[in-house]
């Protein structure tokens, strides 16, 4: 009783793929952060999914960090977004293209 | 799978469910009642059954049927699926955590040994903090939707406060986790048997004052009712709400209430289990049954003792009482369980 | 076909059709509550691949935690639905599209190949259980775990340095 690892990997490459489309052609840049957050889950599936296929608990352990990497980076993401809105108050990552010549 | 198999596995969590809903009314009379008594007043004592007056008890009847038939509004500029999908979040997060609560021991029935608990995962009472945590969703989202300056600035000082509080919350249970060696629920009450100085309360005891008072934070009860608070913010998040979507908040704010109780017997004061009794059967399944039930009902109480008795706090104290008083209290009393721990005592 | 893996394919279709949704949609506070659908059908997914206490912290920590942050931030800046204004960019969006699907596709091939090639380590198969998780975390994994809080406290940090106002020098609450 357990999921074929195909079924779980063929998920994964859906999910990161949706996320690579939004990263890439949307202009808001909360979603494209929201985007990369999809992929980044997308991989922790893949994770989970080979660590119980291969056993043991390194999966679930790689996982975890992942998991709060990822807190830590969009605190950090989300403060950098305020302070660049406060300045040009907006989001469009198209406008906000300071330093260009 | 027999047809008692599924009888069985779909009735184990329906039934604290069931209860909840049905102390649901049972609540609002025992508070409406309770505030009278401690007001100095009778409280609702009219409305009752063909000419009987039976001491106000038809009065949560009487409530249900208003917001069944209140006029049901949706303001002009709101978002009206975020609006009408708020209530039902709240309701399920709420609801969701009596999957998990153990309210009895395993008892025979048709042949096999059920335990009295809806599931027995091994991540317990994890669960319940997951969905408590969704119910800060629900309430943004009902604020945010209702397209109101008070309902808005409710929603957020609310989603502050519970995720606040989650985490003082999080950190006392931890101690009752490190002395019962377990996330599993069942495991927490099991470690609690045997004598009264095995309930968590005895040795952590400020890990369960901590825990008590994140539980009415996370709850939105007073003294921690700022989100809602009828003298300064209209209502709150749920201002522009009417008819039976306020319905679904209010009996919500119950079902959480009541989940909060269970919750704090099952960690804190030995769940289903008795000192010196060992239930043997269905009967003796059924007795746990009833400690539970009588054991959350008395935290309950407790829950309406406190609202009319303290003033309700200010946001900055609130969240000073959160991350500066509970948050410290909390880590002092995992070192205390852990300490306990190591030289064996527990 | 067995139960955990039509439960999974169920859960695995719900976070898909959702990313869409997210992807998709030009409001940026439906585009979150489509992306925590998609982080609770994953949670399921870690259930039925035996880590749930992963499920449990995807869905504490970053449907609860990290979203939220999101949700306030967004409704904070008071982001409005994304304006189609006149810089398109077609040719950029159409060649991204067709190199995504390019990629894609290749990531599924190589999946239909070797899926099922992965070895075993000769370790024994993960339970449900947490204990040997929290053994693995606490002795193996315990300098990541303890570089893991310092990221935290250095992340947390730099998000109020970040959010300070400059002007009157005190902090946003």
């Amino acid at each position: 009783m357990s999921v074929p690892l195909t079924d779980v990997l063929v998920v994964s490459v859906a999910l990161f793929s949706l996320g690579l489309c939004g990263a890439l052609l949307r202009r808001n840049a909360i979603t494209i952060f929201l985007s990369i957050e999809l992929m980044l889950n997308a991989a922790n599936l893949a994770i989970v999914g080979f660590g119980e296929r291969v056993g043991g608990y390194a999966g679930q352990t790689v996982v975890f960090f992942a998991i709060v990497v990822a807190a830590a980076e969009a605190a950090v993401g989300l403060a950098i977004f305020v302070a660049v809105f406060r300045h040009h108050e907006t989001i469009d990552v198209n406008k906000t293209n300071l330093l260009k010549w | 799978m027999t047809a008692a198999d599924w009888a069985i596995v779909v009735l184990r969590p329906l039934v604290p469910v069931l209860g909840a809903a049905m102390a649901v009314p049972v609540l609002t009379w025992a508070e409406r009642r309770g505030a009278g008594m401690i007001q100095d007043r009778p409280g609702p004592n009219r409305v009752g059954f063909f000419g009987w007056r039976a001491f106000g008890l038809g009065q949560p009847l009487a409530d249900a049927l208003k917001f069944f038939f209140k006029e049901d509004i949706t303001p002009d500029n709101a978002d009206a699926f975020l609006y009408t999908l708020a209530p039902w979040i709240v309701m399920f997060s709420a609801l969701v955590g009596f999957a998990v609560i153990p309210y009895g021991p395993s008892i025979p029935i048709a042949g096999r040994s059920v335990p009295l608990v809806g599931a027995d995962v091994p991540i317990g009472a994890l669960f319940i903090f997951a969905m408590a945590g969704l119910s800060v969703y629900g309430i943004v989202l009902a604020g945010w939707s209702s397209n109101n300056k008070y309902s808005l600035m409710g929603g957020f000082r609310s989603a502050a406060q519970v995720i606040s509080y989650e985490l003082a919350m999080t950190t006392a249970a931890a101690g009752v986790f490190l002395s019962s060696s377990s996330l599993r629920l069942t495991r927490v009450v099991e470690a609690q048997q045997g004598s009264l100085l095995r309930w968590n309360v005895v040795p952590q005891f400020f890990g369960f004052l901590v825990f008590t008072i994140a539980a009415f934070a996370e709850t939105n009860r007073v003294p921690f009712d700022l989100a809602e608070a009828d003298a300064e913010l209209v209502g709150g998040y749920h201002t522009e709400y009417s008819a039976f979507k306020f319905g679904a908040f209010f009996m919500a704010e119950y079902i959480a209430m009541t989940v909060g109780s269970a919750f704090i017997v099952t960690m804190y004061f030995g769940g289903w289990s008795l000192p010196f009794f060992h239930p043997r059967g269905l009967v003796g399944g059924l007795v746990s049954v009833a400690v539970f039930a009588a054991k959350t009902a008395f935290f309950l109480g407790v829950f309406i003792w406190v609202r009319w008795t303290l003033p309700r706090f200010r946001y900055d104290q609130l969240m000073r009482l959160g991350w500066k008083v509970l948050l410290p209290l909390a880590f002092a009393n995992l070192l205390w369980a852990a300490l306990l721990v190591r030289t064996g005592v527990l | 076909m067995n139960a955990a893996r039509l439960i999974f394919d169920l859960a695995g279709a719900i976070a898909v059709v959702f990313a869409g949704v997210m992807v998709v949609h030009r409001n940026p506070i439906k585009s979150l509550l489509a992306i925590v659908v998609t982080f609770f059908a994953l949670a399921v997914g870690f259930v039925l691949l035996s880590a749930p206490f992963l499920a449990a912290i995807q869905v504490i920590v970053y449907a609860g935690a990290i979203l939220v942050l999101f949700l306030f931030v967004t409704m904070l800046l008071n982001l409005q639905t994304e304006e189609e204004t006149a810089d398109r960019r077609p040719f950029q969006r159409f060649f991204a599209l067709v190199g995504i699907v390019a990629f894609a596709g290749m990531l599924l091939a190589a999946v239909r190949r070797s899926g099922e090639a992965a070895g075993s380590s000769g370790l024994p198969p993960a339970t449900g259980a947490i204990e040997p998780l929290a053994q693995a975390l606490f002795s193996r994994a315990a300098l990541p775990f303890e570089a893991v809080s310092v990221l935290l406290l250095a992340s947390l940090t730099g998000a109020y340095i970040l959010m300070r106002r400059e002007r009157s020098g005190s902090a946003a609450p």
